[in-house]
C-alpha cells in the first residue's frame, strides 16, 4: 500500500507547487532508491487515479530506480548493490509486507552491514526525490 | 524537489506541535510526553526518539508494526492518544544510523503519518540537539517542552538546548522537573535536591515551571500506561499546555 501513499505525497506536494506557479504539469521525473523496493506498476496505478482533478491530471510519471553506490565511513570500501542485496532479501523476507526500508529507505544502515568490515556506517543517496517537472 | 520535506510541512500546518526535550537521557523524557499526550482529545504522540525506544516500552507495543494504508501509516490508537513510533516501523531491535540519515527519517515519519482528525501533536524528541532537532525546525513551527532532573549536570546541558532554542526566537511554555520528590506521609523529600538551578533557569526563560515526583508505583504501569492516572499525571494536569 506504501505506493499509495507515497504517490499522494508526490502528488499533494506537486499540485500545490502547480497551484503556486500557475502551471500544469505535464511530466514528473521521480527518483527513488533500489532499497525501496517499490512496485513500480503499482505506483503508476496508483499516480493515474489519484492525479485526477489536479494540476498533474495530463501529467505522465518517470519513475528512476536509482543504483546508489555505497561507502563505508569506517572502513573506505565502495560497493555497488550486488553486494548488499542478499541482505536486503533477507530483510524482505523476515519483514515482508511492512518492509521497513520500503517506507523509509534511509533506515538502510541500521539493516545492512558493509560487506567487507561488517560496519553499519554506511554513506549512500536513499532520498526519494521529484527531479524534474515539464509544464505548460 | 523534496516531497517527503513539504508533505511533513502540510501534515504538521494548523496543527499544534509540543516536541519534548532534554539535553541528556534518562531523565524521563517519554514519559512526560507520553502523559501531555493524553491531557487533551485528538492527540497524536509521534515517537521519533529512535535510540531510545521508550514509547513502544511503556504503551505494550514492543515489535507490534505499522499498518501502511494509501492515507500512510495508520496509527496504534490507544487510550484515546493515536500513537505513532520509529519502533512500529524497524520493529523490536537496535538502531545505529548515521546523523545524516536522521533528518531524512523523521521527515519520512512524519510525511506519512496519518493525522486525520489529529489537533494536537506531541513529539517525543531524541535527548540532545542533533539532527532530529534541526529536521523538526525544518518541518513545523513547535512549543518545546524541556525536562530535566534536579541533578546538576542534567539541568547544565537542558540550559544549553534553551540557549539554543532562544536564540532561535523559540521560548519553551513549560520547564518540567522530573523525578523532584518522593511523598512520604505527607511530607516531600527531595532526595537530589531541590533543583534550584532548574527554577532560576525556568524564571530566566520566563517558562511556567512544574515539579514532578517519583512515583514508585509507576512500575506496575510500564506496557499499559494509559491506565495510568497516578501522582505524576495529576501534576501535569494542573499545568496548563
Ligand atoms: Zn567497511
Amino acid at each position: 500500500m506504501h505506493e499509495w501513499s507515497l504517490a499522494l505525497s508526490v502528488i499533494q506536494t506537486v499540485d500545490k507547487w502547480a497551484r503556486e506557479h500557475n502551471v500544469e504539469v505535464r511530466k514528473i521525473s521521480l527518483s527513488v532508491p533500489i532499497v525501496s523496493q517499490l512496485d513500480i506498476s503499482i505506483l503508476r496505478e496508483a499516480f493515474d487515479m489519484l492525479k485526477k482533478e489536479s494540476r498533474l491530471e495530463k501529467a505522465e510519471l518517470e519513475v528512476k530506480v536509482r543504483t546508489p553506490r555505497y561507502r563505508c565511513r569506517a572502513c573506505g570500501y565502495m560497493f555497488g548493490h550486488e553486494e548488499v542485496a542478499s541482505q536486503i532479501e533477507a530483510l524482505v523476507g523476515k519483514y515482508g509486507e511492512e518492509y521497513p526500508l520500503h517506507l523509509v529507505p534511509e533506515l538502510l544502515p541500521a539493516f545492512v552491514k558493509c560487506p567487507k568490515c561488517g560496519s553499519h556506517d554506511i554513506e549512500a543517496d536513499l532520498s526519494i526525490q521529484v527531479e524534474q517537472i515539464e509544464t505548460v | 524537489m523534496r516531497p517527503l520535506l513539504e508533505r511533513a510541512r502540510d501534515n504538521l500546518r494548523d496543527k499544534e506541535v509540543v516536541a519534548v526535550m532534554s539535553g541528556k537521557g534518562g531523565v524521563g523524557k517519554s514519559t512526560v510526553a507520553t502523559l501531555l499526550a493524553f491531557l487533551h482529545k485528538d492527540t497524536a504522540l509521534i515517537d521519533l526518539d529512535i535510540f531510545g525506544m521508550s514509547i513502544p516500552r511503556l504503551f505494550g507495543v514492543v515489535g507490534r508494526l505499522h499498518e501502511v494504508e494509501k492515507e500512510g501509516i495508520k496509527p496504534f490508537e490507544i487510550g484515546g492518544v493515536k500513537l505513532f513510533s520509529l519502533g512500529g516501523i524497524v520493529g523490536d531491535r537496535y538502531v545505529v544510523l548515521p546523523g545524516a540519515n536522521e533528518g531524512g527519517v523523521v521527515e519520512a515519519l512524519l510525511a506519512f503519518a496519518d493525522l486525520d482528525g489529529v489537533k494536537r501533536v506531541v513529539i517525543d524528541m531524541p535527548p540532545g540537539m542533533g539532527e532530529a532537532l534541526l529536521a523538526l525546525e525544518r518541518v513545523a513551527k513547535f512549543k518545546p517542552v524541556l525536562v530535566s532532573t534536579p541533578s546538576k549536570m542534567s539541568i547544565k546541558v537542558v540550559g544549553h538546548l534553551a540557549d539554543y532554542l532562544s536564540e532561535r526566537g523559540v521560548k519553551p511554555p513549560l520547564f518540567v522537573l522530573n523525578m523532584a520528590y518522593v511523598e512520604c506521609g505527607g511530607v516531600k523529600v527531595y532526595p537530589f535536591g531541590r533543583g534550584e538551578e532548574a527554577r532560576q533557569l525556568a524564571e530566566r526563560l520566563g517558562s511556567t515551571i512544574v515539579e514532578l515526583p517519583i512515583d514508585p508505583d509507576f512500575e506496575n504501569y510500564v506496557g499499559k500506561i494509559h491506565e495510568y492516572r497516578g501522582p505524576i499525571y495529576r501534576e501535569l494536569q494542573k499545568v496548563r499546555l
